[in-house]
């Protein structure tokens, strides 16, 4: 049965119909231990067979460990996006509820290469030096949250020393654990930098500075 | 479990082509209820409308678990779908719904110019629709223990609380509504209300009732949120008697009311002490061509429906205001700033 009922595929479909340049959806499964592995399979392929632009590779997380180190991926179900290039922009935990927004304009952001980014918030990019790795805790029932993540994204799209990651909290809850989330959205910079809710451009900027300024780990 | 999957703006249209002129015969600042509904209005007057839909398009109701008195849903309405609902009929009439949150705007000249991070826009005419944010307690702990368990929304941050003890601080239908959500993770959900009696409807109230989890403590204020790294209680004082107790809890729910959002118009239009923006009966606010609805100027209703209403009303107006004043030449003309000045 499908997961996508028929109105929400109509929708997604013309939605797709716009982008800029093909996305290979990379995804990360297991078959044990993972409950929503095999739900996140399925929504995956079932909006990747939307449109023409978006093709699927499906690697296990266990025989496939050497591509999912590479790739920087450490958990599971793990979806990458990927246009003209790796930008760093993933998926952990199924992007569904609120979630699914995040998914689809990421697609086309990644899509198109072209972050939607204030001027001054490219120039800021631009600066960057040094890796930065942003996490987005996210419920699929926090409608707050999509923005927090698309700006996670499109600043991992914006420059090369950034990736950014949505984190589902509920199906990691180890992490939101180590990470003290006790509230959504929660974006996580360099491990070191909290931000609460759905910051608005300058302020995320600012904390991105903040972090930067901050010793390197070891 | 069931997975739900929706597809809303954050982002409708990608950022305007260059070539598309930023100039509007109408922008609508905000996306809820009022704001969209003013959108269809406008849309099927023909107007060139844009939506700039800011943080939380669909508004509170996207953030409301059900709807149950809006009228034409005998059986209820997700909040999230009637946004979704609104927003599909408002662009099927030909609104350009763009996510993106103003920042500044100046009403000292037609046409009306509002910036947000991205661009700047311009528009013959206005109506403001920005909505009203929650209220915080503005007691100590409270910024600092935001997000860590110091919350506004419980459809959010309910799974973080399961099997813990939650406080909600509040009386209205919110508060009350959201205590009864929170039952469905939290083992204890403890109500504080500073009035001996709930403002909530009473449908609400008789489910809080009737709910084993829900305890309410009266005449009750909170002084402070108690907690380190996170939260760990409340302090509360007694009104009546001037006793002080601790509540232990895990996490602080507020939902003590609205403030309007009306930050980026001081100075630009006449807003009342409690920062509502003043409005006469037909949606007019101080300045011609400007115009407001929804909760951003109603400290009294703030119902779905109301806030719809005055959105229709404020459309109706923006286009008899075009019809009276109207613009030398129409918007199709791009963006040459001279084009467009009023007499």
């Amino acid at each position: 049965m499908s997961m996508l009922d028929d109105h929400i595929r109509q929708e997604v479909t013309r939605f797709l119909e716009g982008l800029a340049g093909p996305v290979r959806l990379v995804l990360f499964t297991r078959e044990s231990d993972c409950e929503l592995c095999p739900e996140t399979r399925q929504l995956v392929e079932e909006v990747a067979a939307l449109s023409d632009q978006l093709t699927v590779e499906s690697f296990d997380f266990v025989t496939d460990a050497q591509k999912a180190a590479g790739m920087g991926i450490d958990k599971v179900p793990a979806l990458a996006i990927i246009g003209a290039q790796d930008y760093g922009v993933r998926f952990y935990g199924i992007p569904s509820g609120y979630e699914f927004t995040s998914l689809l304009y990421t697609i086309r952001a990644v899509a198109s290469g072209q972050p939607e980014l204030s001027e001054a918030g490219l120039q800021a990019l631009a600066g960057v030096n040094r890796p930065v790795h942003l996490q987005v805790f996210v419920t699929p029932t926090c409608p707050y949250c999509p923005q927090a993540v698309l700006l996670a994204h499109q600043m991992a799209i914006a420059s090369p020393l950034v990736r950014s990651d949505m984190v589902e909290a509920s199906e990691f809850p180890e992490l939101a654990m180590k990470y003290q989330v006790m509230g959504v959205p929660r974006t996580v910079i360099n491990e070191t930098v909290h931000i609460e809710g759905a910051a608005p451009e300058p302020l995320v900027l600012e904390k991105l500075r903040e972090a930067l300024a901050q010793p390197m780990e070891a | 479990m069931k997975l739900q999957f929706t597809l809303t703006p954050p982002a409708e249209e990608p950022p305007a082509e260059p070539e598309e002129p930023l100039l509007y015969d109408l922008a609508i600042i905000g996306a809820g209820p009022s704001g969209l509904t003013a959108a269809i209005y406008a849309g099927r007057a023909a107007l060139k409308t844009l939506v700039l839909a800011g943080s939380l398009p669909g508004g509170q109701v996207a953030n409301t678990e059900t709807v149950e008195n809006f009228p034409g849903f005998p059986e209820g309405v997700g909040g999230m779908e009637l946004a979704q609902r609104i927003h599909k009929q408002a662009e099927r009439f030909g609104a350009t719904i763009v996510p993106e949150e103003v920042t500044a705007v100046d009403f000292s000249a037609r046409p009306f110019t509002l910036r947000t991070y991205h661009a700047v826009y311009r528009a013959h005419t206005v109506i403001v629709a920005t909505g009203a944010l929650p209220r915080r307690l503005g007691v100590p702990g409270e910024d600092r223990l935001f997000g860590r368990g110091v919350s506004t929304c419980a459809t959010c941050d309910g799974f973080f609380y399961r099997g813990k003890r939650v406080v909600v601080v509040g009386g209205g239908d919110s508060a009350v509504d959201e205590g009864i959500v929170l039952t469905r993770f939290a083992d204890e959900v403890t109500i504080i209300h500073r009035r001996d009696q709930l403002r909530a409807t009473k449908i609400y109230q008789q489910r809080a009732l009737a709910n084993p989890k829900i305890r309410f403590v009266l005449d009750t204020v909170v002084e402070e949120i108690l907690g380190d790294q996170k939260v760990a209680g409340v302090r509360v004082r007694n009104v009546k008697t001037g006793e002080t107790a601790v509540i232990e809890a895990d996490g602080v729910f507020v939902y003590i009311g609205m403030d309007p959002a009306t930050q980026v118009f001081a100075g630009q239009l006449e807003l009342d002490r409690w920062g509502y923006i003043v409005s006469d009966a037909r949606q007019h606010t101080s300045v011609p061509g400007v115009f407001v609805a929804g909760d951003v100027q109603d400290p009294y209703y703030r119902q779905i429906v109301v806030a719809a209403g005055t959105g229709a009303v404020a459309a109706m107006e923006a286009e008899k205001f075009l019809g009276e004043y109207p613009p030398t030449e129409r918007v199709k003309s791009g963006l040459d700033e001279a084009c467009c000045e009023v007499e």
